[in-house]
Formats: C-alpha cells, structure tokens, sequence
C-alpha cells in the first residue's frame, strides 16, 4: 500500500484492575502457610477448582476448604517462547496442566525442569510461591 | 418455519490495513454486500455488527459503522463471541428474520487488531481465558492454549508437527489464489517446520496473524430471497455451544466438545451428515485446530486428523475441501470479522463463483465451523443450494 498516514493517539489509557477475592481469600491466605485447598460445597459434595463460593453444580453457597493434593499427574504442558507485553521482563517458562487424585485439575507453570525433560505423564507436586510484588501463588515441580 | 438466505456478499482485503480506519474497512465489505445483493439500504432493518474489540479505538463500533454507511436508525447491536463474533451476528441477523420482525438483515464482522503494537495484541488476546487463574501469574497466551491440544493430541495419537506444518502449506497454497488474503505466498514444509517456535510445539508457521480486515453478509427472508436473487444460498442448520472458560476444566485436550456439540446441533437442523458435505471452512487458527475439526465435525474419526491431512482428504479434489480461501492461517483471522467472512466463501463456492479455487458441488451443502477462544464458544452453520 502507498504512504499510510496514522495519527498516533496521545491519549493513552493504563488499566489495572482491582479484583476482589473476599469470598474465597482464604485460598490464597492457605497458600502463604503451604496449604494448597479449594472450595467443596457443603450440601452436594462437589469440589471445584479455581475455588468458588457458590457451588456450580447444586448453586448452594454453603462451603467448606478441602486440601488438594499435593500429587499430581502431568496432562498436557507446553513451553512459552514468546511472552505477553507485561511479561516481557520473564524468562520463557513451560505451561502444565496437572491432574490430581479424583480428577481436579490445575494449570500453572512447570519449574524446576528443562522443557525438554518434560513429559505427559510424568509425576509433579504443586507448590506455594510469592511473586515479586509479594503476592502468593503456585507452581508444579516434578514430585 | 420461513426460510432464510443469504443475497448478497461483501468481503474487505485482509491485511495490514493502515491505510483505513474501523469504519472505512467496515464500509468496504458492506458496499460489496449491498451492490451483490442488489438492495437498497433502507430496506436493511437490522444491522448486526460483530467484533471482539479491544485493540481499536472505538468503543462503540456498532454505531460508528452504521453510520458511516449511512444505516441510521436500524435495530443494532454488537454481539461478542470471541473469534466466534462473526458467526454470532449472522446467527442474530438470521433469527431477526426467522422471529418475522426483519425481512432484510445484515451481519457485518470487523476488526482491527493492528492499531496496538504486536505484543499488546497478544496480551490482550492471552488474556481471553479465566484471567485470574490462567494470565495473572501464568502468562497464557493463545498459541500456549492450542499448544497443550497438541502436545495432547501428538500424545494420544501420534499427530506430529509435520503433519501441523501440512496444514500451514495447504493453507498457504490456497491463499496464494485469493487476493483477498493476507499471505498470497507458497511455503514449503521445511520452511514451516523450521519458523521461530512461539509456544513449543506451535511454531510462527502454525499459526494464523493478527489481521485488520471486514466482511458483510445480507440475509432476506424466503419471500424477499426469492425476488432478489436466483442463486439464494439458505441457511439450513445453525449450532452452537460453549464450554469453560478455564482450560483446567475441560474433560480432555483432544478435541474441541464445543465444536462436536455444535455440529451435532447444526447437522440434525439441517438433516444433512457429514459426509453429504461439498465443502468447509474450519477454524484453523492453530493448525492443530483445523485438524481437530475435521475430527469434532465427523470429517473423520476422532484421532485420524492427521491421516486426512497426510491424505490430501482435505484439498482440491480430496474428499472434503477444507479452506479454499486459505483459511486463518494464509487469508488472515481479524477476530470478529472471521465468521462472516467464513459465510461469504461459503456462498462463493455454492453459488460457483470461487474461480480458481472452486470446489466441485455434488449435494448442494457447504459448512462453516467457527471457534471462539480455545472451544469456549463454537458456531457450526449450514448452508445449501436447496
């Protein structure tokens, strides 16, 4: 296409969300003690992963915290070369989605391991992490 | 149940376009549509604007557009259904009419996703999961969601990445015939297998672009199609469904349940089956993706997506065509616009009009099958001669 003109809009906007995390906080306070729990609904018994306080299945908003693993099986993986904007500043790093006894499963990244080790199948434990800005959070290691 | 078809067709260059904004690319595709369907404007009594948004700077496209074509005072609305969007406004255009309160309705799908930088892009299209658990800490992106389908499916059923590549180098021949797609170039394999891995095993050759780029859809009721046109092109099924949002949640990382329920929908709709299909557009916005279709669409068995591809089953004179229009991946993906954009080459190869890239029509039936996010939202249409 010939010469394209843009006007180069200087009204930039910087979006930061404040999301609120009060009915389910203790997921994450349980992290910080090494804990790794979710929700499981007090009337049908359905246990959900990311936690929610009001159960999808039976709708019932009565709950209770029930520890999760820490075993799991890898399902699926993969390895991040090329990262989003506002992870720029990381190294690329391997995606897991691990499988834990009973069926829950959860995604966070794989450490401890060179992609090329990684394997469907293999056995991870989940664990706790604090981010830079102190917020905590987890990962899979292999077990 | 009055029938409804498509009359006429407008589809925008895919592409860089820096040279237009929303509404001038929007425009493009709908003065195609309105001159192809032979109507006048005023008779268009719904205007359905389908677009993801996000990366452009209008917050209301819907009546940004409308205006610029002149459509004022339409019933209108944008409909999201991530890169599900087009198939979603030709779904809201079509009930408009089936509901009897349109006779004439447009589905317009838009985007322009190059406004922002390339990585911005990618943030904002990672981001189309469940935030907290998916991107907040974990940085997904959408070449990282499709890539644990593959590893998955390489996993299960010995799909390989060559046989992904495959898919780029057919999209990419058939590309090369459209000169409306983005990449009009030919790849070899080798060239494919050996591009920049983005998200092991997914590599830059296996996946579709970030795209600018409109196309428009003019829908009559019987009646009108009639007076209209003698190559109506009726929409005969209409599926759709959604899974979760959160990958975590999903039964396995094989297929697309979304897709084999919409299609499930779509085909006892239409009371067709798979195999009186002539041809299809499916949603290749991975290449693992397309060969998924064919297994969730009943193309094939589940796992044998690979042998179609390996097969040809899927080119010029295979069993099924699948993208003679170069698909995502070679004709472009602008999210909201890829659905209609789907519709319009569907009813090209129907009404005989694909010229280099034509398909032989045996039954009268062709396919699209359009995907929002990783299976998060599915839309199967069917369209017919008959």
């Amino acid at each position: 296409m010939e010469q394209d003109q843009a006007l180069h809009s200087r009204r930039s906007i910087t979006l930061k969300f404040d999301i609120p995390i009060s009915k389910t906080h203790e997921f994450w306070d349980a992290l910080r003690q090494s804990r790794f729990v979710t929700t499981k609904c007090k009337k049908c018994g359905q246990v959900t992963f990311p936690p929610q306080a009001d159960c999808p299945r039976c709708m019932s908003n009565e709950f209770e915290w029930a520890d999760v693993g820490p075993d799991a099986t890898l399902v699926t993986y993969t390895y991040v070369q090329v990262t989003p904007a506002s992870f720029a500043e990381n190294d690329p790093y391997i995606i897991a989605i691990g499988e834990f006894a009973g069926g829950l499963k959860v995604l966070a990244w794989l450490e401890g391991i060179p992609h090329e080790k990684a394997k469907v199948g293999m056995k991870l434990k989940v664990e706790e992490r604090t981010s830079k800005e102190g917020n905590p959070f987890y990962v899979f290691v292999p077990a | 149940m009055d029938r409804v078809a498509v009359v006429g067709i407008g589809h925008s260059k895919f592409g860089r376009r820096t040279d237009v904004n929303v509404a001038e690319l929007a425009f493009e595709s709908i003065k195609k549509a309105v001159d192809d369907a032979g109507v006048n404007k005023k008779d268009i009594q719904n205007v359905i604007i389908g677009s993801a948004g996000g990366w452009y700077e209008e917050s209301l496209p819907a009546v940004i557009v409308n205006e610029y074509a002149g459509l004022d005072g339409v019933g209108t609305m944008r409909v999201e259904a991530a890169c599900a969007s087009g198939s979603a406004a030709v779904k809201t255009a079509y009930n408009s009419i089936l509901s009897g309160e349109a006779k004439i309705a447009m589905a317009v799908g838009i985007e322009k996703m190059t406004e922002v930088d390339t990585l911005t892009s990618i943030e904002l299209i990672g981001r189309a999961g469940s935030y907290m658990w998916e991107f907040e800490n974990f940085g997904m992106t959408f070449p990282a969601y499709y890539a644990l389908y593959a590893v998955a499916h390489m996993n299960k059923f010995g799909t390989t990445e060559e046989d992904m590549s495959r898919v780029a180098v057919k999209a990419h021949h058939y590309g090369a015939m459209n000169p409306l797609a983005q990449f009009q170039k030919e790849i070899t394999l080798e060239k494919a297998m050996g591009s920049q891995v983005v998200s092991w095993p997914l590599k830059l050759y296996d996946a579709c672009p970030l795209t600018d780029g409109s196309a428009s859809v003019i829908l009559a009721s019987e009646e009108v199609a009639k007076g209209l046109t003698d190559t109506p092109i009726w929409i005969k099924g209409v599926g759709y469904s959604s899974d979760s949002a959160n990958l975590s949640r999903r039964s396995d990382f094989v297929g697309l349940q979304a897709s084999v329920d919409a299609a499930k929908r779509a085909y006892a709709m239409a009371k067709v089956t798979p195999d009186m299909v002539d041809v299809a557009t499916c949603h290749d916005c991975f290449t693992i993706a397309e060969l998924m279709a064919y297994e969730d669409l009943g193309f094939c068995k589940k796992g044998e997506g690979a042998k179609m591809i390996r097969e040809g089953q899927t080119e010029l004179g295979g069993r099924i065509p699948v993208n003679l229009d170069g698909g995502l991946k070679a004709k472009g993906h602008p999210i909201g616009a890829t659905g209609v954009s789907m519709a319009v080459e569907i009813t090209k190869q129907l009404r005989n009009e694909a010229g280099s890239h034509q398909a032989p029509i045996k039954n009268g039936v062709g396919l699209v099958h359009n995907v929002g996010g990783t299976g998060h939202y599915a839309y199967v249409t069917i369209l017919s001669r008959n």
